[in-house]
């Protein structure tokens, strides 16, 4: 610990922030979390409900995918929509037992529902390779990359980095669900999600059965955390426990917070500028070991939410009121 | 009033009556039911077996209890379930490991620097940030991100310092311990027997002292506990000292029979969860119990299968708790 | 009767004229039983007053027989129905609302969207609906924004349909969750002291709006409330409770001289203010 003290100030290299691949790796995890925390925007911004779990959808997703292509020898293609269906299906069976407990409480069991997931990912050696994971589920996918490649590079780009038709999918794919959510949270549905999070006992009072919506907020959110599992597949190209940790779910959160519990636009925002700022940090030419660039990251990933929290809850586009109201 | 349209009524099925009679006397329902397990598997599995895991099975409860009660205690605090309780935990190990292993000095002197620096750090978060946000009327979403914020903080700092490295306090790993035919390392014993007086010393603390009844007020109900005149900022500030402080201890005593890295704090928090549901939140003596509880049927769940699902069982009990029973043993019932 | 004024719910008339009843119904909390046995009924297209001491159990029997609270034993039938134990939005769906004593006035949503989320078959509410079925959404929707609007109209809520609702006064908070319960086309509406923090000439529009309903639609009101003078004057029968049971049904001056009654009240401290004129808690000696 001494060491760090009498170390003398290096001078930081910005170097790579003028670098395509650099960015291109950014975004990409900007958009994969960009997917993500619209699942936690409907849930937590939009539903009252505090789903800390998503991380566990994520990994369904992922595993189901590549479990389905490597062990059960199915079509890249047809395994997303019955992955997505497992996650669906999972979504049903946390939330039912969870659902109808109280704020704090559904919390806990989202988590734990998610970690319990990942240690069966864990364990489970025969299923899905235990701490090595599953890989080589990526070939139809690397065609359509190539096939994009060599699209881009048509057009004159000749020195395209390898990730950027990931990188133009993700967010395709992330920029045509926000509208979709917002209309869909435009509507009669969205209200009764919205009466919800102000007050359950009103809209039940009202005809309106709670429990039912609120597992149809969790389900699609379920939809939106495989996607996400899919694109961090892709983009690791292979899938592990280790990439499922309670951490991610807590990024997303950060995520949420810095855009704002009003918008799904708002997410998009706060997560370029959150990876921004992560990635950022591990490419500036520190004089420190990689276990403590690490620790620096997520010390301030702690310090943004502590900040956040304390001074502008509502984040960029928010409302205060909603968030210091709250409960 | 015209004659019903209602139906007559029907008898309770003998089913129905025992799950309300578990229901009226619960402290007793889960009792006989431990005691209806530990028959079988002494039937089943030789009395040695059951009683050898026993011994295990209270180290790792002892742990637990301490963790639990202090995260219930502050519960009534915070109105939420504090996500850097675990942290708490890993601090309180290596400051441990600073004095013990740094410094060199005797495992005594750790455990009570241990106790005290996290203490300190309980009181001064609740001066700089709970306290204030209470008094701001943070909601809970802002309270829990905020846990988890800290958590964060508490563990990469850790990580900062002290690198992801394993390490190990300066304990007596390999002498054993051997009576009635059972076998024990000895630090595992001491852990059981520190660990269980500072319980039963908890325990009457909380049930005799004034002190002790005040806090138990508070963390049952703090709009309650404020109305009828306790003095709630002093009642809050020792909640701290005794939370953190065992949560530190707690936090030692887990380094001395695992080893140190810093999510040991965060991977006991979910069992420390289950133990506090069980009891029922706000509960301090439901805490204790939990947390021995837990541990016992944790090390038992290895007589049935395989030691590598054993952190499967702290999850399972936590989500059997919530859906079966959520206020746990000792908690109230609410209302639908 | 007329058929154009047929309730939402479609639930079969009542018989005997006995729209609800309830028996026994028991809901203990701890040691304490809060509602200890409380039967009885009420009939169709009757304003019905709840009243009692304060800790009577009233609110707390509300609670059980919307759902909201789990009962422990009796039974409760609204139209021929069991409600007893049934999940509170089950219950509101048959045409049985109640409003709450705590307003819960949706905060941060408008006050046109509190109304337009009361009335009941909007296909837009289901899922399935709004992807597939959009048309039918937006139609419903038109048509609901109209009766809301009128409805606000009635309730001199109109200009402020755009506010967010946590901006509204206490008195304007209880009109709209009056209108808003009014939006489910009920057929039993339950209040829980629609009159409190509400200025005497709008709520004298309210009485009146109540009446209107009642006469026209034919819709059952049972309200609990404090001040007797409402009591006294507009309802047709007053039940009262204290310590969870029911301890008088009548019409209000029968009940205004039933000695249990009065005796509940001196008990427990509340003076009782029946008439203006009329000595408060005792029997007026001359009769009448």
């Amino acid at each position: 610990m001494l060491e760090l003290l009498t170390t003398p100030p290096v001078a930081v290299t910005f170097e790579s922030f003028t670098s395509v691949d650099f960015w291109t790796s950014v975004g990409i995890l900007a958009g994969i979390y960009t997917i993500f925390t619209l699942g936690l925007q409907l849930n937590v911004g939009f539903t009252g409900i505090f789903n800390f779990g998503q991380a566990a959808f994520m990994a369904i997703g992922a595993y189901s995918m590549a479990i389905l292509v490597t062990e059960a020898n199915m079509s890249f293609w047809l395994s997303l929509p019955i992955s997505i269906l497992i996650a669906i299906a999972f979504g049903l069976i946390v939330g039912l037992p969870s659902l109808r407990l109280r704020t704090d409480y559904f919390a806990i069991a989202t988590i734990a529902a998610a970690e319990a997931i990942r240690l069966f990912a864990l364990n489970a050696r025969e299923l899905t390779g235990g701490a090595q994971g599953k890989f080589g589920f990526g070939d139809d996918w690397d065609s359509v990359s190539d096939t994009i490649e060599g699209w881009i590079v048509d057009i004159g780009w000749p020195d395209v980095p390898t990730l950027f038709p990931l990188f133009l999918v993700v967010w395709a794919v992330a920029l045509a669900l926000m509208p979709v959510l917002t209309r869909v949270q435009g509507t009669p549905w969205g209200r009764v999600l919205r009466a919800i999070r102000e007050d359950e006992d009103a809209a039940r009072a009202l005809g309106k059965n709670a429990f039912a919506y609120k597992l149809q907020s969790l389900a699609i959110a379920a939809t939106l955390g495989a996607v996400a599992g899919f694109f961090l597949a892709l983009n690791l190209k292979f899938v592990v426990p280790e990439e499922f940790l309670p951490l991610v779910t807590f990024i997303g959160y950060a995520c949420l917070i810095l855009g704002g519990l009003a918008s799904y636009w708002g997410v998009a925002v706060g997560s370029v500028i959150l990876w921004t700022v992560l990635e950022g940090l591990r490419f500036l030419d520190l004089p420190l070991s990689e276990t403590r660039i690490t620790a620096l990251r997520f010390m301030i990933l702690g310090l943004v939410l502590i900040g956040l929290m304390a001074f502008r809850p509502q984040g960029m586009f928010g409302k205060r009121e909603e968030m210091v109201l709250g409960d | 009033m015209e004659a019903g349209t209602l139906s007559p009524s029907r008898e309770l099925t003998p089913a129905e009556r025992l799950r309300e009679a578990a229901n009226r006397h619960p402290a007793l329902a889960a009792l006989a039911f431990v005691a209806l397990v530990v028959v079988v598997l002494i039937a089943t599995k030789g009395l040695h077996d059951v009683a050898q895991r026993g011994l295990n099975g209270l180290s790792l409860g002892a742990i637990y209890a301490l963790g639990a009660v202090g995260l219930t205690l502050v519960y009534g605090i915070l109105r939420l379930v504090n996500f850097a309780h675990g942290d708490f935990l890993t601090f309180g190990a290596y400051m441990a490991y600073l004095v013990n292993v740094t410094w060199g000095l005797p495992l005594v002197v750790a455990v009570f620097w241990a106790m005290a620096t996290t203490a300190v750090l309980g009181i001064f978060l609740e001066k700089v940030m709970w306290g204030p946000m209470r008094a701001r009327g943070a909601g809970m979403l802002q309270l829990l991100l905020m846990a988890i914020g800290l958590a964060l903080v508490i563990r990469y700092v850790i990580q900062f310092i002290w690198s992801t490295e394993l390490r190990q306090l300066d304990v007596n790993r390999t002498d054993t311990v051997e009576f009635l035919g059972l076998v024990i390392g000895r630090t595992n014993l001491i852990v059981i027997v520190v660990g269980f007086a500072v319980l039963v010393a908890t325990g009457l603390m909380l049930r005799y002292a004034l002190l002790g009844k005040r806090m138990r007020a508070l963390s049952d109900n703090l709009d309650l506990a404020e109305t009828s005149g306790i003095d709630t900022s002093r009642v809050i500030l020792w909640t701290w000292v005794f939370a953190a402080g065992f949560a530190g201890l707690a936090g030692v005593l887990a380094g001395a029979i695992t080893q140190l890295q810093p999510e040991l704090g965060f991977e006991l928090l979910l069992p420390i969860f289950a133990a506090v549901v069980l009891g029922g939140i706000g509960n301090a003596f439901g805490a204790l119990a939990g947390g021995i509880v837990l541990g016992l049927v944790i090390e038992w769940s290895t007589l049935l299968i395989e030691p590598r699902w054993k952190t499967a069982i702290g999850f399972i009990v936590l989500i059997l708790v919530l859906i079966i029973r959520p206020q746990g043993i000792f908690g109230r019932a609410k209302a639908i | 009767m007329t058929d154009a004024a047929t309730p939402a719910s479609g639930a079969p008339p009542a018989r005997n004229g006995t729209i609800f009843e309830a028996d026994g119904v028991v809901k203990r909390f701890g040691g304490i039983r809060a509602v200890d046995g409380a039967s009885l009924g009420v009939r169709e297209g009757s304003i019905t007053a709840l009243i009692g001491p304060n800790g009577a159990g009233k609110t707390t029997f509300f609670n059980v027989i919307t759902g909201f609270y789990r009962p422990d034993s009796g039974r409760a039938a609204f139209a021929g129905r069991e409600v007893l134990g049934r999940p509170p939005y089950a219950i509101a769906r048959l045409g049985m609302v109640r409003t709450f004593q705590i307003t819960k006035a949706l905060a941060r949503m408008p006050v046109i969207d509190n109304m337009m989320l009361g009335a009941p078959d909007q296909p837009g509410e289901r899922l399935l609906n709004v992807i597939f079925r959009p048309g039918a959404s937006r139609r419903r929707e038109a048509e609901v924004r109209e009766q809301a609007m009128e409805l606000l109209e009635i309730f001199n809520l109109t200009k402020l349909a755009d506010e967010y609702a946590g901006t509204l006064s206490g008195g304007q908070r209880k009109l709209l969750e009056l209108a808003r319960a009014l939006m489910t086309r009920p057929r039993f509406l339950l209040l829980d002291e629609p009159m409190a923090g509400i200025n005497p000439t709008l709520g004298r529009r309210l009485l009146d709006h109540m009446q209107r309903l009642r006469a026209g639609e034919g819709v059952t009101f049972l309200f609990i409330e404090h001040d007797m003078e409402v009591v006294m004057n507009h309802s047709d029968r007053v039940i009262v409770m204290a310590e969870g049971r029911v301890i008088a049904d009548g019409e209000p001056h029968e009940v205004r001289r039933n000695q249990a009654v009065i005796d509940a009240y001196l008990g427990s401290g509340t003076v009782t203010e029946t008439a203006p004129g009329v000595p408060a808690g005792g029997e007026d000696a001359r009769g009448s």
